[in-house]
C-alpha cells in the first residue's frame, strides 16, 4: 500500500476512482454498458499511446507540441504510400517518418539548445503543413485489399474480441514500464529531468536520453496514428488536429509534473482514461459537447494542484 | 436581364463562364482580385473555387486572382488574412461572410476605402439594412440546404422507402461558423414540423475525436435514426460509427438514415453506394467563377446586380448521382476523383 502511495500515477489512480464514483452515482446504467465502457476504452487507447509518448519528454523536463501533427502525418503517409509500396512497407515508411520528425527536433532542442516548446511548436506547423500540401486537401482511400491485408487486421481489427489498439497498448505500457522502472535508461531519463547537473555529474548523457525520449514520443504518436487509420481508414487532413493538448493534458493529469523528473506510465494512460471518460460522460448527460474543453481544463488544474502537493507531502521537491 | 431570378443568373453566369470564349483586351486596366477563403488546402472543396478562378483568368488575362485561405477552421485567423489582404489594396474582394460580428469592420473600412466586395459561400445573414454592404452574395442557402435535404428525406419517408425520423443529430465541425449552424436549423424545421426531435452536436474535425463524440452521442440517446453531417468528408466518419453499432446506416426502411452536403467525390459516392440517402451541391464552380466575374464588372463598368445570386442547393440522391459523378469527374479528373472517395 505504501508502494502504492508513493508510485507517481497515485494521484491519477485517485483521479480515475473519484471518477467512476461520480459517474456510478449519477449516471450507473448509462455508464456501466459494455457499449460505453468499449467506446471509452478504445478512444483512450488511441490517446494512451500520445500521451505516453508525451510523458515520457515530460519526466525529461521537456515537451513536445507536435505529437498531434505527427499522428496526422504518419497516418496519412501509411495512407498515401500504401498503394506503392504495399501495408507493411508503408507502415516502416510511416513509422520511420514519425521517428525521423522526432530526432530532427531533439536534435534542434538538445544540440542547438532551443526551447523544446518553440521547436516543436515549429514541427507542429511544419507537419502539419506538409499533410496539406501531400495530399491537397483529401486524404486518399485505402483500397479493399490494404485493408484485408493481416498486418492491417493485427493493428486494426480485434483479437480475441477486444480491439487491438487496446490490446497493443497494455503491451506496450508493460514494456515501457519496465523499461522505465527497470533499467538504466529508466533511471538517467528521470535522472535527466530531475537535475540535469546531478545527472551530468555521475556520467549520465543527458542530450543522448532527451533524443530517445523525443524519438519514442513521435514514434509512439506516429503508431497510434497508424492503429486509428487501420482500425478506420476513412479519415481528413485534420486528423490528429488539437492532439497534443489533449496527450499533455493527459499525462499531467497522470501525474507527471512539467518540472521534470516525475510521472508514469500508468499515470499517462489513466490520465488518457479521464480525459475521454469525461468527454463521453458530458455527452451522454446531454450537455453541449463544446463545453468538454472547459471540463479539460477544470480537471487539468485541479490535478496540477493535486499532484504538487501530493509530490510536496511525499518530500519530492516540486 | 431579370436581376429577380436568382436561379436564372446563376445558370447565365455558366452559360458565360462554360462557353470559354476568351476576351483578352490588352488595352484594358490590369486588376487583381483576391479571394478569402475558410476553403484551405485541408478542404478538397477549395479545388472547385481554384479551377473556377483558373478559367476566369483564361477568359480575362487582364485581371490577376488569388485565392488566399485557412487551413484551420479559425475566425480569428480568418479576419487576420482578411485584413492582410485589405492592407495590400486589391481592385476586389470576394470572401465568405463566416462571422458578421468579426468581418464587419474590415469589409466596411474596404468599401469606404472604394474596394468592390462580394460575399461568397456564406451572406450575412442580417436583413437587407444592416448587413454589410457588398456588392452581392453569390451561393447557397446554407438554411434552404438543410430544409431543402429534410424535405426529400420526408418524401422518402412517405413512399415508405425509408423510416420516419424520430430523433435528428446535426453533427457539426465547427460551433462557430453560422453557415453550418443555419445548414443545422433548416433541417431542424422540418424535422420538428415532422414531429422529431432534434439536437445540434459539436464534433469538431479531428476524425477519432469526431467519432468518440459521435458514438458518445448514439448510445446516450438510442432513439436517434437521423444524422445530418453538415460536411461531406464526416459522413464516412458517421456512417462508419453508426455501422460498428449495428445500427444499420445504409439506406433503406430501418435502422439509421444519414444525410450529407457537398457536390464532392466522398457525397456522391456515398448515395451511389446506398450509404447516404441524399446531398447537396451549392454550386461550388460558380461560387468561384461569378464572383470574380461581378467584380470585374463592377470595376469594367460600373455594374451592379441588384440582388443576391444563388447558386443551391440542388438536392443529389441516387436518381442523379450518377450525373454529378460524370459532372465532378469532368472538373477533377478521374484520378482525383477515384482518391477522394474514402469510403
Amino acid at each position: 500500500m505504501k508502494q502504492l502511495v508513493r508510485g507517481q500515477g497515485f494521484g491519477a489512480i485517485i483521479g480515475v476512482a473519484v471518477m467512476l464514483a461520480v459517474f456510478t452515482l449519477i449516471d450507473f446504467s448509462g455508464w456501466w454498458t459494455i457499449q460505453t465502457i468499449s467506446n471509452v476504452t478504445q478512444f483512450t487507447a488511441i490517446l494512451a499511446f500520445v500521451a505516453m509518448g508525451q510523458a515520457l519528454v515530460i519526466m525529461t523536463k521537456e515537451i513536445d507540441l507536435s505529437v498531434g501533427s505527427v499522428y496526422g502525418l504518419a497516418g496519412v503517409a501509411f495512407i498515401t504510400v500504401e498503394p506503392a509500396l504495399g501495408v507493411p512497407a508503408s507502415f516502416l515508411v510511416a513509422l520511420g517518418i514519425a521517428a525521423l520528425v522526432g530526432l530532427v527536433q531533439a536534435i534542434a532542442v538538445v544540440k542547438g539548445e532551443l526551447p523544446s516548446m518553440i521547436v516543436t511548436l515549429g514541427g507542429l506547423f511544419t507537419a502539419r503543413g506538409i499533410i496539406y500540401v501531400w495530399t491537397g486537401g483529401s486524404v486518399h482511400n485505402f483500397s479493399p485489399d490494404a485493408r484485408s491485408h493481416p498486418l492491417t487486421r493485427l493493428l486494426g481489427g480485434e483479437l480475441f474480441g477486444i480491439e487491438a489498439a487496446i490490446l497493443w497498448l497494455v503491451a506496450i505500457a508493460v514494456i515501457l514500464s519496465l523499461v522505465l522502472w527497470t533499467t538504466p535508461f529508466g533511471n538517467r531519463l528521470l535522472a535527466t529531468g530531475g537535475s540535469r547537473e546531478s545527472a551530468e555529474s555521475r556520467g549520465v548523457r543527458t542530450d543522448r536520453v532527451k533524443i530517445a525520449a523525443f524519438v519514442l514520443c513521435s514514434l509512439l504518436a506516429g503508431f497510434a496514428g497508424i492503429l486509428t487509420l487501420c482500425n478506420q481508414p476513412q479519415t481528413h487532413v485534420t486528423l490528429g488536429e488539437n492532439m497534443e493538448l489533449e496527450a499533455i493534458a493527459a499525462a499531467v493529469i497522470g501525474g507527471c509534473l512539467l518540472t521534470g523528473g516525475r510521472g508514469s506510465i500508468l499515470g499517462a494512460i489513466l490520465g488518457a482514461l479521464i480525459v475521454v471518460s469525461f468527454r463521453y460522460e458530458l455527452i451522454a448527460l446531454g450537455a453541449p459537447s463544446s463545453w468538454y474543453i472547459t471540463f479539460v481544463g477544470v480537471v487539468l488544474i485541479t490535478a496540477v494542484i493535486f499532484n504538487q502537493k501530493l509530490a510536496r507531502f511525499l518530500g519530492h521537491s516540486v | 436581364m431579370n436581376f429577380n431570378k436568382p436561379m436564372l443568373v446563376s445558370a447565365l453566369l455558366a452559360a458565360t463562364a462554360l462557353g470559354g470564349a476568351a476576351h483578352a483586351q490588352d488595352s484594358e486596366k490590369q486588376y487583381r482580385f483576391v479571394m478569402v477563403s475558410h476553403i484551405g488546402s485541408n478542404d478538397p472543396n477549395m479545388g472547385w473555387l481554384t479551377k473556377s478562378m483558373e478559367e476566369f483568368e483564361k477568359k480575362y488575362p487582364n485581371v490577376k486572382t488569388e485565392y488566399i485561405s485557412t487551413n484551420n477552421y479559425s475566425v480569428q485567423e480568418h479576419v487576420r488574412l482578411l485584413e492582410q489582404a485589405i492592407s495590400t489594396q486589391p481592385d476586389g474582394i470576394a470572401v465568405p461572410i463566416v462571422s458578421s460580428d468579426a468581418f464587419e469592420g474590415p469589409l466596411r473600412r474596404a468599401i469606404e476605402a472604394g474596394i468592390p466586395v462580394v460575399a461568397f459561400n456564406i451572406p450575412d445573414g442580417r436583413p437587407e439594412g444592416e448587413r454589410i454592404p457588398y456588392l452581392t452574395y453569390v451561393g447557397g442557402d446554407e438554411f434552404l440546404t438543410g430544409k431543402r435535404l429534410g424535405e426529400y428525406a420526408l418524401q422518402k419517408v412517405e413512399a415508405g422507402e425509408i423510416p420516419k425520423p424520430a430523433h435528428v443529430v446535426c453533427a457539426s465541425h465547427d460551433s462557430a461558423h453560422q453557415g453550418l449552424k443555419a445548414r443545422c436549423a433548416g433541417m431542424k424545421e422540418v424535422m420538428e414540423a415532422a414531429g422529431a426531435k432534434f439536437d445540434e452536436l459539436f464534433i469538431g474535425a479531428e476524425p477519432a475525436t469526431a467519432r468518440n463524440t459521435l458514438q458518445s452521442f448514439l448510445q446516450a440517446n438510442p432513439d436517434t435514426n437521423y444524422i445530418f453531417t453538415v460536411a461531406g468528408w464526416s459522413s464516412p466518419w458517421a456512417w462508419g460509427v453508426a455501422n460498428e453499432m449495428k445500427l444499420d446506416p445504409d439506406v433503406d426502411d430501418k435502422g439509421m438514415t444519414v444525410l450529407t452536403v457537398d457536390e464532392g467525390p466522398v457525397s456522391i459516392e456515398g448515395v451511389r453506394a446506398g450509404h447516404i440517402l441524399a446531398t447537396n451541391s451549392q454550386g461550388f464552380w460558380l461560387q468561384g467563377y461569378a464572383p470574380m466575374e461581378w467584380l470585374y464588372w463592377n470595376k469594367q463598368f460600373g455594374y451592379a446586380p441588384q440582388s443576391d445570386i444563388l447558386t443551391g442547393p440542388v438536392v443529389i440522391n441516387k436518381d442523379n448521382a450518377d450525373k454529378w459523378a460524370e459532372l465532378v469527374r469532368g472538373v477533377f479528373g478521374d484520378k482525383a476523383y477515384d482518391e477522394q472517395n474514402t469510403w
